[in-house]
């Protein structure tokens, strides 16, 4: 039997209002399914509204148009189904490693004790149980990322939003955590969406990678990675079918940005100019 | 060596200025009766720092001057955390408005309803510090990171308690460089207050000895309450150091 989609996506859109009193539109007419268990990408420029897309899953950006359901219920706002993982780590710099880590179990009205047992565990997983009682600014990138998702990890949600987790890290701690990662998904087989730019990273990790195009935001194709796992990256990286992989998607991705070339230039987007989310 | 050097650096311009000032009197550039030198009112201040009377007055001035604050903390801080979540807007109005109005032009008023007591006094003081607080926290609750909050959302905080978790150690940068502004306005207002109707405190000593002309007394208040407030600047970056050990 066929496994019901764990995220099903229909006509999404998302436009705001820019400096002028213009609408700009992010996204449109976004179209997906994702499987329980399955390790998808999103693959665009900047700008192209994948991170935004990531905002409506997680439900902290309202959505202009279309629906979002989550398990089969529309998506109404941030619930502990669905964790993110952001590209600026987004630690809690008042709180120790262990604080961090904490935090959801505690909200969620765990005993302070178990869970001080359960963060203690999973920091060990991670490597990071020596710097329990460090702060976020006391370690460096790599290790500061590896918190954010233990954090996460840490209240099992179902499905992990992650937005360009890796993008702020240099390339060996990149290419360490993406191994880590995968040996954590392919432990869990949790339900994961990454936002990437890099094409490399996204077939290296992903069942399926989505690539998207600018102005606005559309769903350009869809390229499923048929590749073996646990995939071991010394194996892959003389794989053909992962040369083909990468050699497909950086065409995709090229072309995106030639179409791009040949329209009149957006205006930039900032992030932060996105209306946040409240319940 | 170097540690002495770096106590000495900052304190030299109020070297200069004990200098400047001691000089002024010594040499007669200003008439000793109207300025008296400051090695004389040091000497004074520490003459009268064991008297049963004189510390009395000064533990009103602290009384008020305190109790005032903390009241205006309290008040402040959740005001502006609160102005700072969605349909808050409405309170700054009201802040804007009335924040302009000379705090001490409600004195009067303040008087005839709290009585000539601590009450009236810690009433200024509120009204005095109680707006560069909850500015202070409602501008730095804006600027809290989205990203902190969804986490804390996802991770299962709900709105309210994110206030508490997130939202408020998050501005607590901001919250202690308003109180570091609020508490100097205090030393002000609670001096003000005494000078103006009261039957003790620093305030009350200083127009006291102004008006039978005690040069030297009139000096005493005003050298204590400066130092007041330079123990509680020192007493306030004590506490930041300790409470934003984790952040900047």
């Amino acid at each position: 039997m066929e496994k019901r989609a764990m995220i099903e996506i229909q006509r999404l859109g998302k436009s705001f209002r820019i400096a002028g009193g213009k609408r700009h539109v992010a996204l449109e007419g976004i179209d997906l399914n994702i499987r329980e268990g399955e390790f998808v990408s999103i693959l665009g420029p900047s700008g192209c509204g994948k991170s935004t897309l990531l905002y409506m899953l997680g439900g902290f950006v309202p959505p202009s148009s279309g629906s979002i359901q989550v398990q089969g219920r529309p998506v109404t706002g941030p619930g502990p189904d669905r964790g993110p993982v952001f590209q600026e780590f987004a630690l809690f710099p008042w709180k120790t490693v262990l604080g961090n880590v904490m935090y959801g179990l505690r909200q969620q009205g765990v005993g302070k004790r178990e869970a001080r047992e359960r963060a203690m565990a999973l920091l060990h997983k991670v490597n990071l149980a020596s710097y329990a009682d460090f702060y976020p600014k006391e370690l460096s990138g790599g290790m500061r990322q590896r918190v954010a998702i233990a954090r996460t990890l840490a209240y099992d949600p179902a499905t992990l939003l992650m937005d360009e987790p890796f993008g702020a890290l240099d390339a060996h701690t990149r290419t360490v955590l993406q191994n880590e990662l995968l040996q954590i998904w392919e432990r869990d087989r949790k339900t994961v969406m990454f936002v990437t730019h890099g094409v490399d990273e996204a077939v290296f990790l992903s069942d399926r990678v989505v690539v998207m195009t600018r102005s606005p935001g559309r769903i350009r194709t869809v390229v499923d990675i048929d590749l073996p796992r646990p995939r071991v990256r010394a194996e892959l990286l003389v794989d053909r079918r992962y040369q083909e992989y990468v050699v497909e998607l950086e065409r995709l991705i090229e072309d995106v940005h030639h179409e791009r070339d040949a329209e009149p230039a957006p205006a930039p987007v900032a992030k932060t100019t996105l209306k946040v989310a409240t319940r | 060596m170097r540690r002495i050097l770096e106590t000495l650096v900052p304190a030299a311009p109020l070297i200069l200025l004990f200098v400047v000032w001691e000089s002024a009197a010594r040499l007669g550039w200003a008439p000793p009766n109207l300025l008296p030198a400051p090695s004389l009112v040091l000497q004074r201040l520490l003459e009268l720092l064991p008297d049963g009377e004189f510390l009395h007055h000064l533990g009103q001035t602290l009384i008020r001057l305190l109790g005032g604050f903390a009241i205006a903390l309290v008040v402040g801080v959740s005001l502006g955390l609160l102005a700072s979540r969605t349909g808050g807007g409405a309170l700054i109005t009201v802040v804007r408005v009335l924040a302009p109005i000379p705090k001490i032009a409600l004195y009067p008023a303040f008087v005839l309803i709290f009585g000539y007591d601590h009450a009236s006094k810690i009433a200024l003081v509120v009204a005095d510090t109680l707006f560069p607080i909850l500015l202070a926290t409602f501008h730095g609750a804006r600027a809290v990171e989205p990203k902190l909050l969804w986490s804390a959302w996802a991770a299962g905080s709900g709105r309210f308690a994110s206030l508490f978790t997130v939202t408020l150690p998050a501005t607590l940068p901001a919250i202690l460089t308003g109180c570091r502004v609020a508490l100097l306005i205090a030393c002000v207002t609670v001096f003000l207050a005494e000078m103006i109707s009261s039957t003790d405190g620093l305030g009350h000593l200083l127009s006291l000895a102004a008006r039978s002309f005690r040069m030297v007394d009139m000096f005493v208040p005003l050298l204590l309450i400066s130092l007041i407030g330079l123990l509680l600047n020192v007493a306030l970056q004590f506490a930041r150091k300790h409470l934003l050990r984790g952040q900047s």
